[in-house]
């Protein structure tokens, strides 16, 4: 009976002994410890952090793929521009431009009945020649190198002609891009500019050719006095 | 009486070594219930120092008691803990009340026989 009883009041006190360890260790292993209610609260706040970075993860995907959304559209605006740029300058007569053709040298025929200085060349003789091409669906003339274009003048000054405030002398030789059959049978038809220029001792030699390089204007462009008509 | 004392000393001398260097640590989360089981333990120490004085100490109610105390303790805080009441008070109002009330009988005890002894 006694034995029982010391056995007793040892592991009773062999227990307790455990637990305040225990505790003691347990509670001042790290500062003292986290209350309970600590724990759940930062538990809870972990969560919430956890779900907030997950969505801000998402709008940032989301920001990412607009980003990229709005620069494929920046770059096919730009291109389109770029796109229309090319096709205004060509239109403009601002590129140089090449195809089939005809070129034409207009020149005092030599073996003329009176002589090469009787008849001179005018601007009117080439304005025609320009009208005629234009006629005939030419899309890029120049004459002497000088490109004509929407404002370019043809313009007697004086023995000679200017051509985009340029001085130009015989023999005037003038490309054309365009189809190089309708180009050349529009001024060799019938009554044509050729036949009445050599009526008058005008040589015009019309060449048709697969390849005819037409320059680019190389002037200057000032609109200093026209201004934009607002739309609507 | 004096072996027992001896040997309640020895025990909680061991108890605590063995404690501070056994490796496994207990979760955080068990430490109030942990605390409550220790306190219920003191109690019950409490509890046997007193009956020993009395000279009606049983082992069956030392140890059952102890059992018994330390389970509804930690039990206690347990449900409290999960309801959001903190029940774990309850229990240590309940103890400490009882701590100080045997310490004072204890206390009485010794006063009372060192007068006899003196008397002698």
């Amino acid at each position: 009976m006694n034995r029982s009883i010391y056995i007793s009041i040892l592991a009773v006190f062999l227990m307790f002994g455990m637990l305040l360890s225990f505790q003691f260790r347990s509670n001042g292993s790290n500062g003292g410890g986290v209350p309970t209610e600590r724990y759940h609260e930062l538990t809870v706040e972990k969560l919430k952090v956890e779900t907030d970075i997950a969505q801000l993860e998402e709008e940032s995907n989301d920001l990412a793929v607009k980003i990229a959304d709005a620069g494929r559209g920046r770059t096919t605006a730009a291109e389109a521009m770029e796109k229309e740029l090319d096709k205004i300058q060509l239109r403009a007569g601002l590129i140089a431009v090449t195809g089939p053709g005809v070129e034409i040298v207009v020149k005092n025929d030599s073996s003329a009945q009176y002589g090469s200085g009787f008849y001179n060349i005018r601007d009117e003789n080439l304005l025609l020649l320009v009208n005629d091409l234009r006629g005939a669906g030419a899309e890029a003339i120049s004459i002497n190198g000088q490109r004509i274009l929407a404002t370019s003048e043809v313009r007697q000054a004086g023995n000679h002609i200017n051509v985009n405030l340029v001085k130009i002398s015989p023999p005037y030789n003038i490309k054309a891009i365009g189809n190089p059959g309708q180009l050349k049978s529009s001024l060799e038809i019938k009554d044509g500019l050729v036949e009445i220029l050599a009526a008058n001792g005008v040589l015009v030699e019309v060449r048709q050719l697969e390849q005819v390089s037409v320059p680019a204007y190389s002037g200057g462009l000032g609109f200093d006095y026209a201004k934009h008509v607002q739309k609507g | 009486m004096w072996l027992g004392l001896w040997l309640g000393a020895i025990g909680l001398a061991t108890g605590i070594i063995i404690g501070l260097n056994v490796p496994v640590m207990l979760p955080q989360a068990y430490a109030k219930f942990l605390s409550i089981a220790a306190l219920a333990a003191l109690d019950s120490v409490f509890g046997g120092i007193r009956a020993a004085m009395e000279d009606n100490f049983d082992n069956a109610i030392f140890i059952t008691g102890l059992f018994s105390n330390a389970l509804l303790a930690a039990g206690l805080a347990y449900a409290g803990d999960r309801l959001g009441i903190d029940l774990y008070l309850a229990a240590v109002v309940a103890f400490g009340v009882r701590l100080f009330q045997n310490l004072a009988i204890i206390r009485r005890y010794l006063l009372n026989r060192s007068k006899k002894g003196n008397s002698h």
